[in-house]
């Protein structure tokens, strides 16, 4: 369960996001779509504790990720749009810090499972620096998903990624979410949500502007083209205040 | 501390050797390793019949004035240290990069945890710091094991002390009295500037015997305490109570330093992960070949367009746009040391004409100069394929690339040469000016020569952190190869210059233009053999 209650973050005064709250329960799906500095990275990355909010609180698994940030971390799982990984370690050594981080034990079997899932088996002991974009992402969505977090947040996820990688990627968040896991993407691919999401979050100018199921923020705009449905609603919702404020 | 934090620490420093390794049974790798063992060697093995080896060897001096000196001036550096890092901290305490804000700030780590994990992180580095400073620090010491000691725990100290410093102002910022940093600064530095010009009046005084009765009274004992106990740790010698007693106190400083640091992590933990960010763009920004120093600014003024000077023009101006934006507070701290070596040396008492000044200015010139302002080729790494598209001859653009840098080195040069001047009594105008007229071939030839190499041998500019042998065995083969090219191409230039003066028995005026046409004929050379490096250039192998 991730919930977030009237979460604003100011940065010297200006307000990234403003007064935010959404719950995300175990099995659903929310994407979360906004122009460029509409607040979606900001939202995500104060959900993970590496930014505080200004005021506001955000729960994971119903600890606060600012007074039990420990507790909260460890039903994380967090998968940035630049996959950064350390570059003196293989693949294998990724995994396996993860598993001491979030104390899992016996990792091997699960860690090899992954691999095998994400066709990563035979780059095991490769150093990640001579892996492209698109194997460094697959190794962040491994070491992410090897504690069965109960909440998971994606950041662009499908970026660089091949035509398997993107259907492997897909599979296993569908997977993640019928085991449970509540999930957030951050993308700009509107495909991506009409295939993956349960929910749909648009953000502009750091407010919400839409917040429901998929199949209501569908139905409002009443298209019978699902894909120009989901880009006509985008587009209506994010220039609404525009033209108000003409 | 977390148990995977230090299992992470043990394997990155794994895999950092096992890069090393791979470097190292390279043909490459080994071949720069063994060009910097050997050149370290040879330093070392013949400091004994090198006349001035004093240069690099501060053994050779009197040890007891050593001592006195160390005793004096370490302290006072360090509290200099100190004021320069509240005075100029832009960058986080503890730098995270973008991959630990992403695993460790998201994994359940407290802070502490991770202060302590780069603490242990910095102690390795300095640690290895400590182990090559053994050698410079044992003829002081006394034995390697207090060299070692001395060295890693001010290491340490430096860091934390920093970092502290830093912090604590971070976390007072907001603070009404913080308002008051600037004018307590200025008021320091008319103090200093005061100093300065009341021991340069004062026939029997210098500034360093200022500073040494400020060191000596009771207020500046008072002031310095901390940084004394680190003094002493190098004063110690072998005597086993003194090193203990003082290693006992460096300990429990460092220990309260990296305390406090814990506690004042908590209040600046958001302004450093901005600090974090704007670091790490500068690294990459680096890696690129880019400067480290960058405008922040989000609009800026275009720069009017140069004449195309059938294609030197834009090329140049490309450079002269970067050099503004990204280099102009190098380019004024250059300016600025160079404007001050007339009056430092007329202060110490070192005349420019003096073997250590000349060895000095020479590294500054064909070192330090080069390595820091970079606005050529060697910052345009990864953007040869642009250059490599244009249509224009390739000696033209090798001669855009080059104008701006060679300029501004040479405005850097003509600074210090009219400093000198009009500090130095034995520079007279002539010899000044021989001296301008024959700078700008000889800085030309310089950065001709770097370039070459570069397009000859592409590599990155910065270092693979700690110990990058390959890195480091380069620079000084590169730095002895440009040695050996312009000691060449001056000797040409002397002994053609000679040979008119032997031949026409005239005065100096046609023997120096003689060498100076000779000198721009060694940099048309160098200019020919640099667009040759350009044509030869491959893009796609530069990028491995």
């Amino acid at each position: 369960m991730i919930k977030v209650t009237n979460f604003s973050k100011h940065y010297n005064g200006f307000a990234a996001v403003k007064d935010l709250s959404f719950t995300v329960a175990p099995g659903q799906i929310l994407g979360l779509v906004g122009p460029n500095g509409a607040g979606k990275t900001t939202t995500l990355r104060a959900l993970c504790g590496i930014v505080p909010p200004t005021s506001g609180h955000l729960s994971i698994a119903d600890h606060d990720i600012v007074k039990a940030p420990i507790a909260a971390k460890h039903n994380l799982g967090y998968i940035p749009d630049d996959p950064r990984l350390f570059d003196t370690l293989t693949v294998w050594e990724h995994l396996a810090f993860t598993a001491a981080a979030y104390k899992v034990a016996d990792f091997e079997e699960s860690a090899e499972e992954l691999l095998r899932s994400f066709t990563l088996s035979h780059k095991r002991d490769t150093l990640v620096h001579n892996l492209s974009r698109g194997m460094r992402q697959k190794v962040a969505i491994a070491c992410a998903f090897l504690h069965n977090p109960k909440a998971i947040l994606f950041d662009e996820p499908l970026t660089g990624l091949d035509p398997d990688g993107i259907r492997s990627i897909q599979q296993a968040i569908r997977e993640r979410a019928s085991e449970g896991a509540a999930i957030i993407i951050s993308s700009h691919l509107l495909s991506l949500f009409e295939t993956l999401c349960t929910h749909l979050m648009v953000l502009n100018l750091g407010e919400c502007r839409r917040f429901g199921t998929m199949s209501d923020v569908l139905a409002e705009f009443g298209q019978s083209d699902s894909n120009s449905a989901l880009e006509a609603a985008y587009f209506t919702i994010t220039q609404e205040k525009e033209r108000g404020d003409v | 501390m977390d148990a995977a934090l230090l299992k992470l620490l043990v394997m990155r420093m794994r895999g950092g050797l096992r890069l090393r390794l791979m470097q190292v049974i390279s043909l490459r790798g080994a071949l720069f390793l063994l060009a910097m063992v050997g050149i370290v060697w040879l330093l070392v093995a013949s400091r004994d019949t090198i006349p001035n080896a004093e240069l690099l060897d501060i053994a050779r001096f009197d040890p007891e004035a050593i001592h006195a000196r160390i005793s004096t001036f370490m302290p006072l550096g360090l509290l200099g240290m100190t004021l320069l890092t509240v005075v100029l901290t832009t960058g986080p305490s503890f730098h995270y990069s973008p991959t630990e804000i992403n695993f460790l700030f998201v994994g359940p780590f407290s802070r502490r945890d991770l202060i302590l994990y780069k603490f242990i992180a910095y102690a390795a580095g300095a640690g290895l710091s400590a182990a090559l400073i053994i050698p410079f620090a044992q003829a002081q010491t006394g034995s390697v094991l207090t060299a070692f000691l001395a060295a890693f725990l001010t290491l340490l100290f430096v860091q934390l002390n920093s970092a502290a410093a830093g912090m604590a102002w971070q976390a007072f910022e907001g603070n009404r009295l913080a308002r008051l940093k600037w004018p307590s600064m200025a008021v320091l530095f008319v103090f200093a500037v005061g100093a300065i010009v009341y021991a340069a009046a004062a026939p029997d005084q210098t500034i360093f015997d200022l500073l040494s009765e400020l060191r000596h009274s009771w207020i500046g004992t008072v002031i310095l305490i901390p940084y004394i106990v680190f003094t002493e740790l190098f004063l110690a010698r072998t005597q086993s109570s003194h090193l203990a007693f003082w290693g006992i106190m460096a300990v429990l400083i460092n220990v309260a330093l990296l305390w406090a640091v814990v506690r004042l992590d908590g209040r600046t933990s958001e302004r450093s992960l901005k600090d974090n960010a704007r670091l790490s763009d500068r690294w990459e920004r680096m890696k690129q070949g880019g400067s480290f120093w960058a405008t922040e600014r989000i609009e800026v003024r275009s720069i009017p367009n140069a004449p195309t000077l059938a294609g030197v023009g834009p090329i140049a101006w490309r450079q002269a746009i970067k050099a503004v934006r990204n280099s102009s507070k190098v380019i004024a701290v250059f300016i600025v040391v160079a404007a001050c070596a007339g009056p430092l040396a007329a202060v110490v008492g070192i005349p420019i004409t003096d073997d250590r000044a000349l060895v000095m200015l020479l590294f500054f010139f064909a070192f330090i100069l080069p390595r820091t302002l970079i606005c050529d080729f060697r910052g345009d790494l990864s953007r040869m394929e642009t250059y490599k598209m244009l249509p224009i001859a390739p000696w033209r653009i090798c001669m855009g690339q080059l104008v701006v840098q060679v300029l501004l080195a040479y405005i850097v040069a003509l600074t210090m040469i009219v400093s000198v001047l009009l500090f130095e009594d034995r520079l007279t105008a002539p010899v000044a000016l021989a001296l301008a007229l024959f700078a700008l071939p000889l800085t030309f030839l310089i950065y001709a020569v770097e370039n070459t190499i570069f397009l000859l041998f592409p590599a990155k500019l910065v270092p693979m952190g700690r110990a990058d042998f390959e890195f480091l065995g380069r620079a000084v083969v590169e730095f002895i190869v440009k040695m050996v090219i312009i000691l060449v191409a001056v000797s040409a230039a002397a002994g053609v210059g000679t040979f008119t003066f032997m031949t026409l028995r005239t005065t100096w005026v046609l023997p120096g233009m003689a060498g100076w046409l000779t000198m721009i004929l060694i940099t048309g050379l160098a200019t020919i053999a640099m667009q040759y490096a350009f044509r030869r250039f491959v893009v796609a192998e530069a990028f491995d």
